[in-house]
């Protein structure tokens, strides 16, 4: 087979290779006529294949370079002389405009028409080249392949598109005037300029030219950064708005409020976000919107909110829209929103120290006689319904505080979740706020516990489950706030206690609810003692109970003996000295026992066998001062009646008074004093419960001489034969017993008890850390011991110091001498 | 044969479980038989061929259209030999025209094993059946991508279902369904067509897919609408008369058979436009007087659904005469038609009926061939692609067909034509070099390697082992080709591996080129070439010609045990240069090894060689041929070696020392 192609070999020889030698001259004049035609749209005639057969022969005929070459100046002298000639004659009444004095002479609508006249030209001289150049490509084809490729040059597309920059953008109009590409760059801006201003303009069009910009590049090499349209028309872009945004956005704090500035910022960032997808250029739309939130929202945040109409104002005033409207700006530019969150916090702050001071001085106000009657405890008696009064004030105040908490940390929540979505960031600033106002009020924990102290009395009578629900949320939501848990604690074990011994309390099992959500909320070591208390109270029971049936069973039923009911207390648990008398407060542990009557003191030594026998090893002590008693009373018949009976109830203390009058006539008195010696009861004790029986005209059951408000000394009792009441209950009340607001020296005296429970929380802490670790910084180890406590009470690091030294003096801890941080190692 | 294998990848047993499984699958039809028993002479010999890595006969025999893929009564197939023999370039051949290697097959596993070095295991590799392609794909893709190309317009009749409309082709669809030949046989002017309503879209759509070649078998929706789309196809597949599509569809087994069956009938589909594409395309060619080309009108509305003319030119200068022995084949009727109908409105102007009788022509002065085609089948070249794009002559639409001339004779028109239509490239070593133009000219890259393969292979006299025993630059019988031609063609379109057979020809010839002056402006061309690059100062076709010299003579040595000798001459102290000579025969010897080299061996010749080439270069002139006919063995310049080796060597030194003063006379640094 291959034999036979001698022939033909010849040929191809002769064809393809010298045979037909091309004119390099002759063929390339073929083609620039062609070319001619193609750019001036008359190309239908041409053969497509005639021109791309030449060009491939001159490629073939390694005159690529040569081609190229005279394609390119083709194309320059084309550009050049015909083209820019017709764009520039576009522009003469223009170019009077570009050296600025034209601005005021010209009427914006002539300025815009002759813009876009420019624009027009400009768009119709890049769309032409870029059909014709296309169809230059394709004829070209083979030597963009080949020759291009070969030599590491740019397609002539790429090539000619070069040209156009560097032929129509970059060559001054006239000697020393500017390019036509910094006067398209400046019609473009102020036609945007006049699209700000509210006047249409034909946005396809510059999007036309914009699309030239984007299609041409900085340089020869092609990179996708180097686009024309990025490096100059862009930068003068963003460089334009920011100063106008700049502008507006001062003018605008000045003569606006609040609310339009937001309105009108939102809106200048929508309009730009059209406008890039409009008129401009996508990939200009997050520099542009940076642009504008920097101008109008970055640099005017902290301005805006601290107007007059600023974000006080609208919460004042409810404008929940527009605070949403400051937080979608400020949302916009940073995600942690520092100047709202600031502004929150200011208002909160503001607001709280408001409600603080008001129940500071609500409180202190009718504290006036409240302190004098803590001076003289002599004068109790007199200004008694003055202190109720004031106590009473207290509570009020301390019942305002709470609800004014909750009411502000309830609007806030509110604004929080109207107008911030709910953000977190805001409502943790809100939070970190409400925790500083509640912590910055020094009677906090101790009103929050009387705020549950009062609700548990009279507040959840006749309320529905969720009402007593919700009010017991209110009490955890500001509880939850609260850093110095401890003093709470103490504070609502003072007043559990009282409840529960005084039988206070609507519902135990509303108590025992309390327990179990603060144990939620607070955790397991928190409840415990409070826990206790209620089994104590029932353990009590059962063994009052069980003493019952022990006497029963002991056979020998004595109709006249007592019944006893007894509440065994873990002296641990309970804070009895709660109900010690203010004036008491020195330990009178050791003072004598109060002498019972010989009835009851069977009974009393009947029960402490009984419950030796069943816990041995425990020591039983008496709190007679919180116990009580029915007894009945009988009347000696009156004028026109009967023999009345009552029953009467009082405190243990009245009934041991009130026994020593069993055995005397019913003329005889006896002085204070016999009764002080004859009962043993502290002079204290004794007088306000005389008081009770013989001054409160509903239970006068003794008779006092003289007669007055106070018990004095020297003053004589007698039976009071004539006594009688509406009622066959009666019962005597004990002046104040009072379980309100402390006096100042109470307080003082709960924080020193507090202080001395804090150290030892903070020496056990130290010590058990320092066991973990045997060798610690100090400032580790005061983070350690801080984040160890912080479920309890907010340390003090002066005091954590000083524990500190206190254990290195005992030798539980020493310094490290060498080491270059100050340390401590533990001694075992 | 099985138990000696082993692999790496694949136990024993389970390639023994895997051929187990096979045998049964095509015992039973399943499986086609991938490597059918063939036992005919044609077969053996390329077998042969491959043993002894004969690239030439290769050809030729794939040429013939034998089966590569066959084995013979031993189980061995053509690849497998080739790798086993060592012949690199041989595989490379094989594998380039479809032999297959496919992973985890027993045959292709073997192959793997089989492969005498790394670096055919990795072209083996590299051709894992998974990578490379189907060799008709190429096709098959541009005709299914037909149906969603839009640009340029090409469809010429619009189909409509119930609730779409296809744009699709008349030839296509003429040639791939007997039901479409009919109809469009019988009015082929139609340009819109309804389909029946009931049938789903979507069940045309997977027709039409796979009436265009397309990959169908993709999943039908699920439950109802399945069973609607499937009933829909059977329906379809019988009215369209291609049954085989509803068949298809039905069996989906696995990755191997799936593929089988594809490849199968994208064969069928080629064979069915190959036919068609004979029947219409080739049989309605024009011959007509170059000068009334340009007047022959045809209309769009022709019996072929023909969209453009292609022109091509006889040579001008052909005065042999028998330039349209192959062309002038007159068939005045077209009585074997696919299409019944009358050919209404074939041509019409210039000629009535120039189809029909052409018997009457009277031999032009210088004639034209005018072929009726399909743009939708030009488009598989770039540059007719963008033609038909642009808003030139070639781009708008005419009442009459257009002629586009191409810029070849009518023979590489054809080659050109067929390799478009039917992926085809079956030619002469003739037409090669045209071919090879006109594909770079078109764009057509595998075409281009297949010329040039054609060329680098048929085109040597001998093959490139056979070669190896031809030192002393024997002429062939069979040098048809002008080489430099053949190194300008390479250069200018590129293809390396004709330079480098440019190269390796010379080399095993250079005795018979070194003087000729067209060797010397060859040289510089290559030079000029470099240097317009970048600045090196290597003259890239010397390189390649030292190069395959000291391959020539290198093997010679080898082969003759040189080496033995050498060590005997060890003991002398004057072997080792040559030793290194022929080690690495890659570094240009310099002269003083050279004199060594003769030093040990030749006792017949005295003289320092340096000199010698000198001498040589005036001195060469004596026929060669002459003096060995006369059984005298002479070196070339005409001294009598002492014996075959000795003459080798010198003829070494004189062609290097040639080359060195050449490029001295060039002012070449070499």
């Amino acid at each position: 087979m291959p034999i036979i192609a001698a022939g033909t070999m010849a040929n191809a020889k002769n064809q393809g290779l010298n045979g037909a030698d091309v004119d390099f001259e002759t063929t390339w004049g073929i083609l620039e006529k062609a070319f001619q035609e193609i750019h001036t749209k008359n190309a239908s005639a041409l053969s497509f294949e005639e021109l791309y057969r030449n060009a491939y022969k001159i490629v073939l005929k390694k005159k690529g370079e040569e081609l190229y070459n005279h394609v390119a100046q083709f194309e320059e002298s084309w550009l050049g002389n015909t083209v820019r000639v017709e764009i520039v004659r576009h522009l003469t009444a223009l170019l009077m405009l570009g050296e600025g004095t034209g601005r005021t002479m010209n009427t914006q609508t002539e300025r815009r028409e002759a813009g876009e006249r420019f624009l027009k030209s400009l768009k119709g001289a890049w769309e032409d080249h870029q059909v014709c150049m296309g169809m230059l490509t394709d004829v070209l084809m083979y030597m963009d392949r080949v020759y291009c490729t070969d030599h590491r040059q740019p397609s002539i597309f790429a090539k000619s598109m070069g040209l156009f920059r560097d032929q129509i953008l970059r060559t001054p109009v006239r000697q020393g005037s500017p390019t036509l590409l910094q006067i398209l760059t400046r019609i473009i801006l102020d036609q945007i300029q006049m699209d700000r201003d509210g006047e249409a303009i034909d946005q396809f069009l510059i999007k036309a030219n914009v699309y030239m910009l984007e299609g041409l590049y900085d340089s020869d090499q092609e990179v996708e950064d180097d686009k024309l349209y990025l490096r100059t028309f862009e930068l003068e872009f963003l460089h334009s708005s920011a100063e106008f945004y700049r502008e507006e956005g001062e003018r605008l704090l000045k003569e606006s409020d609040a609310g339009t500035y937001c309105r009108h910022a939102k809106r200048r960032i929508d309009e730009e976000n059209d406008r890039c997808r409009s008129t401009l250029s996508e990939s200009t739309t997050p520099k542009i919107q940076r642009v504008v939130e920097d101008e109008l929202i970055r640099h005017k945040m902290k301005g805006l909110i601290e107007m007059e109409t600023g974000v006080a104002f609208m919460v004042e005033n409810d404008k929940f829209h527009e605070l949403s409207l400051v937080f979608d700006l400020e949302a916009r530019v940073d995600p942690k929103k520092p100047e709202l969150t600031k502004a929150m916090h200011k208002l909160i702050t503001e607001l709280g120290t408001n409600i603080n001071n008001t129940a500071i001085t609500a409180s202190q106000t009718p504290a006036q006689p409240a302190t004098t009657e803590e001076a003289g405890d002599d004068a109790q008696g007199k200004s008694k319904g003055g202190s109720a009064k004031a106590i009473n004030q207290q509570t009020v105040a301390a019942l305002k505080w709470v609800e004014d908490i909750l009411s502000l940390k309830d609007r806030f929540d509110h604004v929080c979740k109207a107008s911030f979505a709910s953000d977190q960031a805001v409502s943790t600033a809100i939070n970190r706020s409400m925790a500083d106002i509640i912590n910055a009020f020094s009677r906090g924990s101790e009103y929050i516990s009387l705020f549950i102290d009062d609700n548990m009395k009279k507040g959840i009578k006749n309320k529905s489950e969720a009402e007593i629900d919700t009010t017991l949320e209110k009490a955890i939501t500001i509880l939850r706030y609260l850093s110095d848990k401890d003093i709470f604690e103490t504070y609502y074990k003072k007043h559990l206690c009282k409840r529960l011994l005084l039988k206070k309390s609507q519902s135990i099992d509303v108590e025992k609810q309390m327990i179990s959500r603060m144990k939620i909320e607070l955790g397991n070591s928190f409840t415990l003692k409070l826990e206790a208390m209620f089994k104590d109270m029932t353990l009590s029971e059962e063994l009052a109970n069980g003493y019952r049936s022990h006497v029963r069973n002991l056979g020998d039923v004595d109709p006249r003996r007592m019944d006893l009911g007894i509440n065994v207390l873990t002296a641990m648990t309970w804070p009895l000295e709660a109900f010690r008398g203010a004036g008491e407060h020195e330990g009178n542990e050791g003072k004598a026992q109060v002498i019972y009557p010989p009835s009851i003191d069977k009974v009393r030594l009947g029960f402490e066998h009984y419950y030796s026998e069943t816990h041995s090893g425990r020591r039983l002590t008496w709190q007679t001062n919180m116990g009580d008693a029915d007894i009945k009373g009988t009347f000696p018949k009156s004028k026109g009646g009967k023999t009345r009976s009552y029953d009467i109830n009082c405190s243990t203390y009245a009934m041991l008074i009130l026994l020593l009058f069993n055995d005397l006539p019913a003329d005889q008195s006896i002085s204070l004093e016999e009764i002080q010696v004859r009962t043993n009861i502290s002079m204290n004790d004794l007088t306000r419960n005389l008081q009770s029986l013989s001054v409160a005209p509903k239970t006068r059951v003794l008779l006092k001489t003289p007669m007055s408000r106070e018990v004095k000394a020297g003053d004589r009792f007698s039976f009071n034969e004539g006594f009688k009441s509406e009622y066959i209950k009666v019962k005597v009340g004990v002046v104040s017993a009072g379980n309100k607001v402390e006096g100042d020296r109470e307080r003082k005296e709960t924080e020193k008890k507090n202080n001395d429970s804090r150290s030892f929380a903070i020496e056990a802490a130290v010590v058990r850390i320092m066991k973990a670790r045997k060798d610690l910084s100090h400032a580790q180890l005061l983070t350690e011991t801080i984040s160890q406590l912080s479920a309890q009470f907010k340390p003090d690091v002066n005091m954590i110091k000083k524990r500190i030294e206190s254990l290195i003096e005992r030798e539980y801890l020493e310094r490290i001498e060498e080491a270059p941080v100050a340390s401590y190692r533990y001694l075992a | 044969m099985a138990d000696t294998q082993e692999t790496k990848l694949l136990g024993k047993h389970q390639l023994e479980k895997a051929l187990y499984e096979e045998h049964k699958a095509v015992s039973s039809g399943r499986l086609k038989e991938e490597n059918p028993l063939d036992t005919s002479a044609e077969f053996r010999r390329l077998c042969e061929a491959c043993r002894r890595g004969d690239l030439k006969v290769i050809q030729e025999q794939i040429g013939k259209g034998i089966n590569i893929n066959a084995r013979d009564e031993y189980d061995y197939t053509p690849l497998i030999l080739a790798s086993l023999c060592g012949h690199y370039e041989v595989v490379q051949m094989l594998l380039e025209q479809g032999s297959l290697c496919e992973r985890d097959t027993f045959q292709g596993e073997r192959c793997l094993y089989n492969a005498l070095n790394d670096r055919i295991r990795n072209l083996l590799l590299s051709y894992d059946y998974s990578k490379s392609t189907d060799p008709l794909q190429p096709l098959a893709a541009h005709i299914t991508g037909l149906l969603a190309r839009e640009i340029p317009k090409t469809a010429d009749i619009a189909v409509h279902t119930g609730e779409a409309t296809f744009d699709l082709h008349k030839f296509v669809l003429s040639a791939r369904s007997p039901f479409f030949a009919k109809k469009l046989a019988a009015a082929p002017e139609t340009t819109s067509w309804r389909l029946s309503s009931s049938v789903p879209t979507q069940s045309f759509e997977t027709c039409i897919r796979y009436l265009y070649l397309g990959d169908v078998g993709a999943d039908l929706g699920d439950g109802e609408e399945e069973q609607a789309i499937l009933s829909g196809i059977d329906k379809l597949s019988r009215q369209l008369e291609v049954p085989q599509l509803f068949d298809n569809l039905l069996h989906s087994g696995d990755r191997r058979q799936a593929r089988q069956r594809r490849t199968e009938e994208v064969e069928k589909g080629r064979d069915h436009i190959a036919a068609w594409f004979e029947q219409n395309v080739l049989r309605h060619k024009l011959e007509v007087d170059s000068e009334k080309a340009n007047a022959v009108k045809w209309d769009r509305d022709n019996g072929i659904f023909a969209d453009v003319l292609l022109r091509a030119d006889d040579p001008e200068d052909d005065d042999n005469g028998d330039d349209e022995a192959e062309s002038a084949t007159p068939d005045p009727a077209p009585t074997v038609r696919q299409t019944d109908g009358p050919l209404n409105r074939i041509p019409i102007g210039a000629f009535q009926h120039p189809s029909r009788s052409p018997s009457r022509k009277r031999r032009p002065k210088r004639s034209s061939v005018l072929y009726p085609a399909h743009r939708a089948m030009l488009l598989r070249s770039e540059v007719f692609a963008t033609m038909f794009a642009s808003p030139f002559r070639e781009g708008q639409s005419s009442t009459h067909l257009q002629i586009v001339p191409v810029d070849c004779t009518p023979e590489v028109l054809e080659v050109i034509l067929t390799f478009l239509y039917t992926e085809k490239a079956d030619f002469g070593l003739g037409l090669a070099l045209d071919v090879l133009h006109a594909a770079d000219m078109l764009f057509l890259e595998k075409l281009k390697q297949r010329a040039a393969l054609l060329i680098s292979t048929l085109g040597n006299g001998s093959a490139s082992v056979v070669e190896a025993e031809n030192p002393r630059g024997e002429t062939d019988l069979l040098d048809v080709v002008d080489i430099y031609d053949v190194i300008r063609a390479g250069w200018d379109t590129r293809v390396h591996r004709l330079e480098e057979f440019g190269a390796r020809y010379i080399a095993y010839r250079l005795e018979r080129y070194i003087d000729e002056p067209e060797f010397k402006a060859l040289v510089r061309e290559s030079a000029g070439r470099i240097r317009g690059r970048q600045e090196t100062d290597t003259v890239e076709l010397v390189d390649d010609v030292r190069y395959y010299l000291s391959e020539r003579f290198r093997l010679r040595f080898e082969d003759a045990g040189l080496d033995d000798l050498l060590d005997e001459g060890e003991g002398e102290g004057r072997g080792a240069p040559l030793a290194e000579l022929a080690d690495a025969p890659l570094a240009p010897p310099d002269n003083d090894a050279g004199a060594k080299v003769e030093g040990v061996e030749d006792e017949g010749y005295s003289g320092s060689p340096p000199k010698a080439t000198a001498e040589a270069d005036g001195a060469f002139a004596p026929d060669i041929e002459a003096l060995e006919a006369q059984g005298v063995v002479r070196t070339l310049d005409g001294e009598i070696a002492g014996d075959e080796f000795a003459q080798d060597a010198i003829n070494y030194q004189i062609l290097l020392g040639k080359i060195e003063r050449l490029m001295e006379n060039l002012g070449l640094d070499g």
